[in-house]
């Protein structure tokens, strides 16, 4: 049986790293910077010996041609961005290996908790996890096991069903048959519009970001689920159903409130949130 | 309408740079044979985003598209935008 050691939410904003970068960042990038290097720290306090990664693909790696809702990938290494992604946004590499076995264990052990997630052997990572990944382990030294979930291309699976499918993956972590430390990090990100007509620089949508993490740091798992739908979250910013990774997390955490979760406004660019899910004991009951 | 090819149209632009030199060099030959209307393939040669995008166009998709395949000023571009696409509101963009 693995252990469950800890699960992370984070953002992929390509443009955070960016914005770090600045000769002077404002205060809010600071403020975040400083959040997600405390995120790096509390990861790496939970030692753990595999990563399941869970984010969303941005129409790179999968199309309509053949979208899956949830898959795990199971090749032998991951790596990524996008050369398009690191030419427009100047974002790191990244490199991991696959934890195969654990990949493959979890699409068996899937079916009985009532997933059946699509598979892969031949895939690219995009910002979505290169981004967290290198904010949360940079030195590439962990195996992963990326999860891609559909958030971009309608019909997206609704809240509740991410809510179970993360519920589904804690389960089925708890049944793996080794003892590795399983650690979980996923990105997403809250109000968001592109390539619409509130396309700005600063969050899409304040009030929802507010709301939205106030109600995760009290795990209200119901009212999420009811107000995080499509509507609601097209009206927030066209690209907004970013959120459902975070309602993945919260299944994850089987409902419970993080032990951490907070978020900052920057004035460029959208709202920077984090959330954390610690075991007690090194273990998450 | 076949929103599906833009998006198709617009995705490989966006992931491949001998799409993109080709799409440059000659649109209406890179679009030869697909399924589009006439609407589509004089919007998508034309890098006319603001149709585009009240066909129903994903708007991600958009977004990577129109700068890497705009020909003229970049700056211009940024600055007419939002302007131009707003008044078609929130269009449909599932395929």
């Amino acid at each position: 049986m693995a252990e469950l050691v800890e699960i992370m939410g984070i953002s992929h904003s390509p443009n955070f790293p960016g914005q770090i970068a600045e000769p002077n960042p404002e205060p809010a990038i600071v403020e975040a910077a400083r959040d997600y290097e405390l995120m790096r720290q509390r990861m790496a306090g939970f030692r753990p010996d595999v990563l399941v990664v869970i984010a969303s693909d941005h129409l790179n790696q999968f199309f309509m041609d053949n979208m899956p809702a949830f898959l795990v990938g199971k090749a032998p290494r991951a790596e990524g961005p996008f050369p398009h992604e690191m030419r427009t946004f100047g974002i790191a590499p990244y490199r991991a290996e696959v934890e195969v076995d654990v990949a493959k264990s979890m699409l068996q052990l899937a079916p009985k908790m009532g997933v059946d997630f699509s598979f892969s052997d031949e895939f690219r990572i995009d910002h979505a996890f290169t981004v967290p990944l290198n904010f949360i382990r940079p030195e590439m030294d962990l195996p992963i096991v990326p999860i891609f979930t559909n958030v971009m291309a309608p019909p997206v699976p609704p809240a509740q069903r991410f809510y179970e499918v993360g519920k589904a993956i804690r389960r089925i972590i708890h049944e793996l048959p080794s003892n590795k430390r399983v650690g979980v990090l996923s990105s997403g990100h809250l109000a968001i519009e592109i390539g619409g007509p509130k396309e700005g620089r600063s969050s899409a949508d304040p009030e929802f970001d507010r709301r939205m993490m106030n109600l995760v740091g009290r795990g209200d798992v119901e009212t999420v689920i009811a107000e995080a739908t499509w509507e609601r979250m097209m009206a927030s910013g066209n690209v907004t159903p970013g959120f459902l990774n975070f309602v993945l997390l919260m299944g994850l955490a089987d409902g419970r409130a993080p032990s951490v979760s907070g978020v900052r406004f920057p004035k460029s660019k959208g709202s920077v949130p984090y959330m954390a899910w610690d075991s007690q004991a090194g273990v998450l009951p | 309408m076949s929103k599906y090819q833009v998006d198709k149209v617009m995705r490989e632009v966006i992931l491949d740079e001998k799409a993109l030199t080709a799409f440059k060099v000659d649109a209406r030959k890179f679009l030869e044979g697909r399924s589009l209307t006439e609407e589509e393939k004089d919007a998508l040669i034309n890098v006319d985003y603001a149709t585009l995008y009240r066909l129903g166009a994903h708007p991600f998709l958009l977004n990577g598209f129109t700068p890497r395949a705009w020909k003229g000023d970049k700056a211009a571009l940024r600055a007419e935008y939002r302007k131009k696409i707003a008044p078609h509101g929130y269009p449909d963009f599932s395929t």
